[in-house]
């Protein structure tokens, strides 16, 4: 019976069904009684109860309600892929069946494909077989080393590298010191671009570095947030650019700062894209994902969100003409088992 | 590895429809000292209320000590244990030192308060602090510095791991502020930590390790003090201000020989001691008290509630009296909350201080309609109409001055003008004060701290222990501590003439 009570409309139905039962013991009493102070007494009585209902109906009712409007308000929003699924409380049984639905159809698991695939797709921009692509490679840098040409010999093998961790590593999380590798890999090919003209610092407390280097990470976090920074931070800047790569950690968090010193963005646009990081969940329920820039950092936080809980993620901090910081939270977790929602890897 | 403190993460906090915090994000770790830069007043009150107490928010979460205290989908309106230490006292003024440290903390259980005793356990904190306070002394006998010391003393008594410090600077003399820094460097080193909220970064650097700047009530960029990023925060919402700074040089020359506009000689009252100060009409002097003693006597010397006990003020050429009380226009402290009366008109309150140029003003409606028809296309037509309550602050500030402007007098007495006021509200007061200064009226900023008095300045006067200290002229402010605001600018602005001859 209690377990009925979990919906909105059979709480509804049980007040106004205490409401009548009320209203009928008063009648009843009213026609019973004689005497003018049984009368008061039996108003009086009424009266309490209609209050004590009252307040039950605020907060068993009214409160609910609000929560739950509140809940499917944010969730429309694009706030929450998960505040749906945290609600104790449903109007009906028909419509628990269709939250039920929309919360199979938003499936972490699925996203989290959905999301890897954009990754990828963004960093290849075309459906190359691999390994055809790993051989045509290595047949130019071996080109290139007999004709003595040692600089494209470099690139083409920094670029094999960089393909062979974008595309054929196949696991969603790892280590912090591989995406480094990959972050200098793919800097090393834009330097053959910009030459001096970029710099790359990593900066780790050597205390720490051990520890934060075996953490293990969203594979491609950090390539798509320094490429960013050098298509709209650096490259539009006059004379040097420097890419500030910054780890921190505390007990159970790992802070990582990518920071760029380029023209930055305004106020306005700093706000958007905020608010597009926070309401991330609207890039999975509307195909939005071309409104606006920074996608890269959309499907970066929209991957850390799926794999380690909304409370994770990016956040930009940016002034005109003073750089941007990308800055990116992440848990203290060295073994896919420590992972909380370990089935999205499956 | 770092320990975090605070960590309020993506937070939007909305309060009656509006947007107080927008995505905002503040971490701070333990020891650390961090600088709030608000280039205007969104949101700064309401983050101050949700470091208090866990409110309910639209989106994000806060974490305090490690822990997750308040976030979006609950909020138990509990209470954190984090002080705050505005420029208002939040001190009660009938309780001792102690007291105030013990008694009102939260988990005093004690039915019987022992005097001694409690002076005694507070001995050590104030041995600790560096600073001579009685335990004894009532709260409402403390100036300044000792009432902040207490309060500090208090939030590190309550177990408080972060301290808030709103604007220390506009309380506390520029001498004081570097016991203070040293205390807050004490207690940090013993791991706790302090959000130092400040209107101007070179302030902020003299103590903080990262300065955020809040713009709109988010953090747009937080900034490491080790760097020299001044150009950078000139660069987005103080733009305009900051051009403002760059045209300082005033059109109008001050002129020279003429009659002072006022005077003091040798003058004495409280903590004055022999104060020689001559401004002249037009010029806009800054009398910074270093100790922050002198300031109240003056304002009861200017406003005629007391007279001085040697020495003399001359108001163009005259002795200073009753008869002449108009020579001298007061504007205090924050204006708006101290010099306007609700229960009076708006007209009401723009012209009493009228009396001396035109007779029975109250009586007379013909004056009053000149008045308002004079003003109404700088005022605007409708405040006119308008409950005093109910005007915008800039409204206010407008009132407050043209006031004065009215009231025509030789000089213009400013008591911390700048004091609490965003971007927005500077860029008008500076207008506001240009406007008296264009009418040939002498201004005279009383300031603890420079804030931006400077940029108007045509002489800085810094006072200690009632005497003239040290006088300089505008060419000379490059010399000033780098603490002081603009200093950047001003070694520029000196180093430009020096290679430009």
């Amino acid at each position: 019976m209690l377990r009925r009570f979990k919906y909105l409309s059979h709480i509804t139905l049980g007040f106004f069904m205490a409401e009548a039962l009320i209203v009928l013991a008063l009648v009843t009493c009213c026609l019973l009684a004689s005497r003018q102070e049984a009368w008061q007494v039996l108003l009086s009585v009424t009266l309490a109860l209609q209050i004590a209902l009252f307040i039950l109906l605020y907060f068993w009712l009214a409160r609910p309600y609000w929560r739950l409007e509140w809940m499917i308000g944010l969730f429309l929003d694009g706030y929450s892929l998960t505040s749906l699924d945290n609600s104790n409380l449903q109007l009906s049984p028909v419509t628990e069946r269709l939250t039920g639905y929309v919360k199979n159809e938003l499936s972490a698991n699925r996203l989290l494909k959905l999301s890897k695939r954009q990754a990828q797709y963004r960093a290849l921009q075309n459906q190359i077989n691999p390994h055809f692509l790993y051989n045509t490679l290595e047949s130019i840098r071996s080109e290139a080393l007999v004709a003595g040409l040692g600089s494209v010999a470099d690139m083409t093998e920094a670029l094999a590298v960089f393909f062979r961790y974008t595309i054929s590593k196949v696991e969603n999380l790892v280590t912090v010191e591989e995406e480094l590798q990959n972050c200098e890999t793919y800097f090393r090919i834009q330097q053959y671009r910009f030459g001096p003209r970029l710099r790359l610092n990593i900066q780790c407390a050597p205390e720490d570095k051990e520890v934060i280097y075996r953490c293990r990470i969203p594979k491609l976090t950090l390539q798509p947030i320094l490429e960013n920074g050098i298509i709209h931070g650096t490259e539009f800047k006059i004379g040097a650019g420097m890419l500030t790569v910054k780890l921190e950690r505390t007990a159970k968090l790992l802070t990582i700062l990518v920071s760029d010193d380029g023209v930055g963005m305004d106020e306005h646009a700093l706000s958007q894209l905020n608010e597009r990081l926070d309401q991330s969940g609207r890039a999975f329920q509307e195909d939005k994902e071309d409104a606006g820039g920074g996608v890269a950092l959309v499907n970066v936080n929209n991957r850390i969100h799926l794999l380690f809980g909304e409370e994770y993620g990016l956040h930009v901090f940016s002034i005109p003409m003073a750089g941007t910081d990308v800055r990116i939270t992440l848990p203290m977790i060295q073994s896919n088992r420590e992972l909380p929602s370990g089935e999205v890897l499956l | 590895m770092k320990e975090e403190v605070l960590r309020m993460d993506r937070i939007t906090f909305r309060e009656q429809g509006a947007t107080e915090l927008n995505h905002f994000c503040l971490d701070i770790d333990a020891g650390e000292i961090v600088g709030l830069i608000p280039v205007n007043d969104t949101g700064l009150a309401a983050m101050i209320r949700l470091l208090r107490q866990n409110l309910p928010l639209h989106y994000g979460y806060v974490y305090y000590r490690g822990k997750l205290v308040n976030h979006w989908q609950d909020s138990d309106l509990s209470y954190n244990r984090i002080g705050v230490i505005e420029s208002r006292s939040g001190l009660a003024d009938d309780l001792t030192v102690a007291d105030n440290v013990f008694v009102l903390r939260q988990g005093f259980r004690k039915l019987f308060i022992r005097r001694k005793v409690l002076n005694r356990q507070l001995e050590p904190f104030l041995r600790e602090t560096g600073v001579a306070l009685a335990a004894d002394a009532y709260a409402k006998d403390l100036s300044a510095f000792p009432r902040f010391i207490t309060e500090l003393v208090k939030a590190v008594v309550a177990g408080c791991r972060l301290i808030v410090l709103m604007e220390p600077a506009s309380v506390i003399s520029d001498t004081r502020l570097g016991t203070l820094q040293r205390i807050l460097r004490h207690y940090a080193s013993a791991g706790i930590s302090f959000l130092y909220v400040s209107r101007h970064y070179e302030e902020a650097r003299q103590i903080c390790t990262r300065a955020a700047i809040m713009v709109n009530g988010q953090i747009a960029k937080t900034v490491s003090t080790a760097d020299t990023p001044p150009e950078t925060l000139q660069c987005f919402g103080v733009e305009a201000y900051t051009q403002m700074v760059r045209r300082q040089e005033r059109t109008k020359a001050v002129p020279m020989g003429s009659t002072p506009a006022l005077e003091m000689r040798n003058l004495r009252y409280g903590s004055i001691r022999s104060l020689n100060v001559c401004v002249a009409p037009g010029e806009c002097v800054v009398l910074q008290d270093l100790n922050n003693h002198i300031i109240s006597d003056l304002i009861a010397l200017f406003s005629g509630a007391r007279k001085p006990a040697s020495g003399t003020i001359l108001t163009g050429g005259r002795p200073f009296a009753a008869k002449r009380l108009r020579d001298v226009a007061v504007i205090q402290q924050q204006p708006t909350q101290t010099m306007l009366f609700p229960e009076l008109s708006y007209m009401d309150n723009l012209c009493f201080t009228l009396d001396h140029r035109i007779a029975n003003i109250w009586r007379r409606s013909a004056p009053q309609q000149s008045i308002r028809s004079e003003l109404a296309p700088m005022l605007g037509e409708a405040v006119f109409d308008q409950p005093v309550e109910t005007l915008s602050q800039q409204q206010q500030y407008d009132l407050v001055y043209t006031r004065a402007l009215l009231q025509r007098p030789r000089v213009a007495v400013c008591v911390q003008p700048f004091m609490g006021a965003d971007v927005e509200r500077r860029m008008q007061i500076w207008k506001l004060i240009e406007r008296l200064l264009e009418k040939g009226i002498a201004v005279l900023i009383l300031a603890v701290n420079l804030a931006d008095s400077l940029s108007l300045a045509d002489r800085l006067i810094q006072v200690l222990g009632g005497a003239v200290q040290a006088v300089y002229e505008r060419e000379d402010f490059a010399t000033l501590p780098p603490s002081a605001p603009w200093h950047d600018f001003w070694a520029r602005t000196e180093k430009q003439a020096r290679n430009d001859p």
